[in-house]
């Protein structure tokens, strides 16, 4: 049985986008930096966000939390008989984020697969692309992001 | 190649590093943090949010190259979980270099107790002036 259903393939092309209420800030910078250890000069000042924080940071999204405490984007998406995992991510770096910027992040389902795990289970992919620009409207990164459904075997 | 340049970033990810990260991103799901939930689902500890290996990566990356530097891409993807208290050795190898872009091959992988791979393959491209 396939588990490209009409309901999984027609997450192509969906969008959601998402502004952010204020400029990034030189806190959730220096924040981020410090949580994950940069001892990077620009990054501690707040000057420079580190490279992936905006792809990370669910500070634009102004989603109620779900009941796994969750507030970050999604697509509501759940596929009966398979458990979620993160396949990965592939980040651009158009030019470094500063504090002033104020980012729009717009996500895209680009593609849906199907594929067989290494022990011959199902599974479905599913790759989104997300484009953060700022209040200008310039590029700053681009993430692909793939979601993997795995079938839960019996 | 011989004499290929060799980095590496090494960390142990305790609980408070998790929650202070959780914070940072304002990510608040249970499951880098409750017990009770966790365990429902049959998880021995909290599981380290993947996305900080990129973190990591880009620090290790970014710590070599140098202050003039910036970051052009990095890809990654996950192989196995973290929990909380293990210690992981990021590595990178440059494996090519074309005018002012630097291109290296990485891995994340925990060690000790264990020892298994978290992230690979990963690539990183990095613009030094």
């Amino acid at each position: 049985m396939t588990l490209l259903t009409d309901e999984v393939r027609a997450l192509v092309g969906r969008t959601a986008t998402y502004t952010a209420p204020e400029p990034l800030g030189r806190a959730a910078i220096r924040y981020f930096a410090l949580a994950t250890g940069d001892d990077n000069p620009a990054h501690l000042a707040g000057d420079v966000a580190p490279p992936t924080l905006v792809c990370e940071t669910n500070q634009f999204v102004n989603l109620p939390r779900d009941e796994n405490g969750f507030a970050g984007h999604g697509w509501d998406f759940h596929l009966p008989g398979t458990r979620e995992v993160r396949g990965g991510n592939s980040y651009r770096f158009h030019r470094p984020v500063r504090p002033d910027d104020v980012v729009t992040a717009t996500w895209t389902v680009t593609d849906v697969a199907e594929r067989t795990t290494g022990s011959g289970a199902g599974m479905v992919v599913v790759t989104s692309l997300a484009t953060y620009t700022d209040q200008a409207g310039e590029l700053l990164v681009e993430n692909e992001e793939t979601l993997i459904y795995v079938e839960v075997q019996p | 190649m011989s004499g290929a340049t060799e980095l590496s970033l090494e960390r142990t990810i305790e609980l408070a590093d998790m929650v202070a990260y959780a914070g940072a991103t304002w990510d608040w799901h249970r499951l880098h943090y409750d017990s009770a939930w966790l365990s429902e689902r049959g998880l021995p500890a909290p599981v380290v949010d993947g996305q900080l290996f990129g973190a990591l990566l880009a620090e290790m990356v970014l710590d070599w190259a140098g202050p003039e530097a910036t970051l052009t891409a990095l890809s990654f993807r996950f192989k196995n979980l973290v929990y909380a208290g293990e210690t992981v050795r990021c590595a990178g190898r440059v494996t090519s270099v074309d005018g002012d872009l630097t291109t290296l091959d990485c891995t994340v992988e925990v060690v000790g107790e264990g020892a298994r791979v978290a992230v690979a393959p990963a690539r990183a491209e990095v613009r030094r002036p």
